[in-house]
């Protein structure tokens, strides 16, 4: 790939924030792409990695909030965030709308993150020109 | 623009098996081709006769057998890993085709999916 040639990524997270390095493995690598003038077409969370679109994360106060560190990069940068929603449900990742579905006590998924289908994950394959996975490992 | 998904962790150890068909599912149901290829401790996931009940999960035969009606392109099960599992055509569901397990093999696919 010719650093003078943009391109259009995706990046899969689906290793935990606090259980794996993938989160801030992805946001260093996200950041690195926009700063070499990619573009970033989405962020998908799958698996384990849904519950970087929680809204309780609660690290202690000298620990980054890797699920606020996200957000803020997402917001900033206008990119899409989407939480596999078979992933989330399974995992208790759950919005308004599934709340309400499932007559759940609760929602917690944090904005901008919205819970989505594989079909998201599937159109990155088909028209982002790299998917790349972050793993938890393990 | 083939996908070649591959699943290399044993069946009811965790979900990352479960979540790696539900991709390969996905993939076909938005007519994008796609092969499954199972290595490792996934070639499990092919043998006959799942008792998942016994660990309250659900068996993924019904599943596997089904997905080249879904549009799966092919169920490929690296041969080394077989003979290792001791998996034969007898314990072995059929329409799997053994394969060997190479950068040839994967230079075939524009993308190539792991999550283990």
């Amino acid at each position: 790939m010719s650093p003078h040639t943009p391109c259009s990524f995706t990046l899969v997270i689906t290793g935990a924030p606090y259980s794996s390095q993938a989160p801030q493995t992805a946001l260093a690598f996200a950041r690195a792409v926009l700063a070499n003038g990619h573009r970033i077409d989405r962020v998908f969370l799958y698996g384990d990695g849904v519950h970087l679109a929680s809204a309780l994360t609660s690290p202690p106060s000298d620990e980054v909030n890797w699920s606020q560190a996200w957000q803020d990069f997402l917001e900033s940068h206008n990119i899409a965030g989407f939480a596999c929603i078979a992933s989330a449900l399974r995992r208790g990742i759950v919005d308004q709308s599934e709340q309400q579905r499932y007559e759940l006590p609760a929602n917690n998924v944090a904005s901008p993150f919205t819970i989505a289908g594989l079909g998201e994950w599937v159109d990155s394959v088909a028209h982002s020109d790299r998917v790349i996975y972050f793993h938890g490992g393990g | 623009m083939e996908t070649l998904v591959i699943i290399s962790r044993a069946p009811y150890c965790d979900w990352t098996g479960r979540e790696s068909l539900d991709m390969a599912f996905s993939l076909a149901a938005f007519d994008q081709p796609v092969t499954l290829l199972f290595t490792g401790e996934g070639v499990n996931w092919l043998r006959k006769a799942q008792q998942a009940d016994a660990v309250q999960q659900k068996s993924v035969e019904k599943n596997l057998s089904a997905a080249p009606i879904f549009g799966v392109s092919a169920l490929m099960a690296d041969h080394k890993a077989c003979k290792r599992y001791g998996l034969n055509e007898e314990n072995m569901m059929p329409g799997i085709t053994t394969t060997d397990l190479c950068a040839e093999l994967l230079e075939h696919y524009a993308h190539v999916v792991n999550l283990s």
